[in-house]
């Protein structure tokens, strides 16, 4: 089994060192009969309808905007949600859960329009604001914060300490674990949206790279070496995020799924 | 970003409030909530109920809805001289066949990996991180990956089993290709999520089990199962829900082919809309409307089905 799911990345990888004329050529091996790197340069630079490079910068500004933003909203309401007391809180917080229910498919369209409206099409704004307005992250500060003794806010507001003191001196440090779960998920879905970016940008230089592989695909539709480096490029970063933070991906899972929230 | 600012005026106000007048009524809760409540009402609540609006009108998502009634309803459900009828059929039932063949292997794949990784063998971190990995890669890199190993002429699949299949464009085979994808790509989640539960089941159980004589598959059965039913409820509501949204793989791995027999909902959804000729989203809606639709039901009924076996 892990022969099967090692393959295809394994092939990735070797393929994207193969020259396009010995694929083409000879019978498959799956080591390359020549080492070249020029595929990179290809991929990466020289294709103007394709440019991957700035795709992948594109990517990288989007999903490391919409994770600085998700944290800070997302900490922000937990705290209003678990700490704060005031009339029709837990009512709010219900009706949130509640829509989660919904289905997305059906905001789809009017969405764009709004997006269209505010003169977000071919924007980064675009693919970044609309995903801040999803529950479920709060749902885990909530969760995680509601874990946090109150006691700790009581005695710091014994000592004199205002709503917004306690909230960034002492819950936002203790979020820490359950804020980088969020981080790590936020990035990668970010990084990784396909539809919705495929219809907010148009514009070939303003789109993020994974929309932007669709069409490379259709430029490289017999070019197994170059399609193949433009897909390897495209998850390199969200590996190497993995190879780093693998603890918190597993932890976060389980948090979410229940087992130990 | 404007957030932040607002945020850093409110310990004044706080103590301001609390020293002179604690009847007033405090408004500080909603500079906590408001942000996430603003965004949430502007690119969430608006547009679903807009959308649902949307579906009773003919729209070309440029000028003014005109309101229809019933009209894009019965156009998709009951015309049958209607390409949109026809649009409906073949992909709602594209998409049920996909949900139908993906979430059972969704879910018993990595329900037996998981049972393997629980007997703790050698490199367990590793082969967990292996089956995990591909969870993390968008939908467009991985089917790039997989349009080229089901090539027929340079693909290692076909030079490996040693066959000429068309995988991409032939019948049953288009079916397989999109099913072994979608579970090498999502089941990761899943099998952390098992691992997790299994762990957590008593060891004490199966040596009681064992002393009663209870072999492994009827261990599996009566003690394994039950006791991470709640996980497996869990999985199969959220891979259902995952599954229903099927897209980019028939998208960029089939092109919907061979002739539409892998063509879903959400491909025609998005062609109507934003294709290249005039949109109509007003059918484009009620499309949406009706696969929505679908996952409430199908996952209510999971849910109470599952639940009332208490």
């Amino acid at each position: 089994m892990a022969l099967i799911w090692v393959f295809p990345l394994l092939y990735t990888f070797l393929s994207s060192f193969k020259s396009e004329a010995d694929i083409q050529s000879s019978a498959f091996t799956i080591l390359p009969i020549n080492w070249v790197i020029g595929n990179y340069q290809d991929v990466l630079f020289e294709n103007t309808s394709a440019p991957v490079a700035k795709w992948f910068i594109n990517s990288l500004i989007i999903s490391v905007s919409q994770t600085i933003l998700v944290l800070v909203i997302v900490s922000l309401a937990g705290y209003g949600y678990s700490r704060m007391k005031f009339k029709g809180r837990d009512a709010i917080f219900f009706f949130l859960m509640a829509t989660m229910m919904f289905p997305a498919v059906v905001n789809l369209i009017p969405l764009y329009k709004i997006i269209d409206t505010l003169g977000w099409v071919n924007n980064y704004l675009a693919a970044i604001v609309p995903g801040s307005a999803a529950v479920f992250n709060i749902f885990l500060v909530r969760q995680f914060m509601q874990g946090i003794p109150i006691d700790f806010d009581e005695s710091a507001r014994v000592d004199g300490a205002s709503d917004f003191q306690i909230f960034t001196r002492l819950i936002l440090p203790l979020l820490r674990p359950v804020l980088t779960v969020v981080a790590l998920f936020t990035f990668t879905a970010s990084w990784n949206d396909f539809l919705w970016p495929s219809i907010v940008f148009n514009d070939i230089e303003k789109m993020p790279i994974t929309p932007g592989l669709q069409l490379l695909q259709g430029m490289y539709a017999l070019d197994v070496a170059h399609a193949l480096t433009g897909a390897l490029i495209a998850i390199v970063p969200t590996f190497i995020l993995y190879l780093c933070t693998q603890k918190y991906f597993m932890d976060s899972l389980s948090l979410s799924s229940g087992v130990k929230g | 970003m404007i957030n932040i600012e607002e945020a850093k005026e409110l310990p004044m106000s706080a103590e301001l409030e609390m020293n002179h007048n604690k009847k007033r009524l405090n408004l500080s809760p909603y500079l906590y909530i408001g942000p996430h409540l603003i965004l949430f009402s502007i690119f969430f609540l608006v547009p679903t109920f807009y959308g649902i609006y949307i579906s009773f009108t003919n729209w070309d998502l440029i000028g003014d809805p005109e309101f229809v009634g019933f009209a894009n309803y019965t156009e998709i459900l009951f015309n049958k001289e209607s390409t949109f009828y026809e649009q409906l059929r073949v992909g709602l039932g594209n998409t049920f066949k996909f949900v139908l063949f993906t979430v059972p292997a969704c879910i018993i794949v990595p329900l037996l990996l998981a049972a393997g990784l629980n007997t703790k063998p050698k490199g367990l971190k590793f082969f967990q991180a292996l089956f995990y990995m591909p969870t993390l890669f968008s939908v467009s890199a991985v089917m790039i990956v997989f349009s080229m190993l089901f090539s027929v002429s340079f693909g290692p699949i076909n030079h490996y089993v040693n066959v000429d299949t068309n995988w991409l464009a032939t019948q049953p085979y288009a079916w397989v290709a999109l099913v072994t994808v979608t579970v090498w790509w999502t089941m990761g989640a899943n099998m952390i999520i098992y691992q997790a539960a299994l762990n957590g089941i008593s060891k004490d159980l199966y040596e009681a089990a064992s002393i009663d004589g209870a072999n492994s598959i009827q261990k599996f059965f009566r003690i394994t199962l039950p006791s991470i039913r709640a996980q497996i409820l869990y999985t199969l509501v959220i891979t259902t829900i995952a599954q229903f949204n099927v897209y980019g793989q028939p998208l960029m791995l089939t092109k919907g082919g061979p002739t539409s027999s892998t063509s879903v909902l959400l491909m025609y959804i998005q062609e109507n809309a934003f294709g290249s000729g005039i949109s109509i989203a007003g059918i484009g809606s009620a499309m949406a409307v009706v696969l929505g639709l679908c996952i409430m039901v199908v996952s209510a009924i999971q849910f109470f089905f599952l639940r009332q076996r208490d």
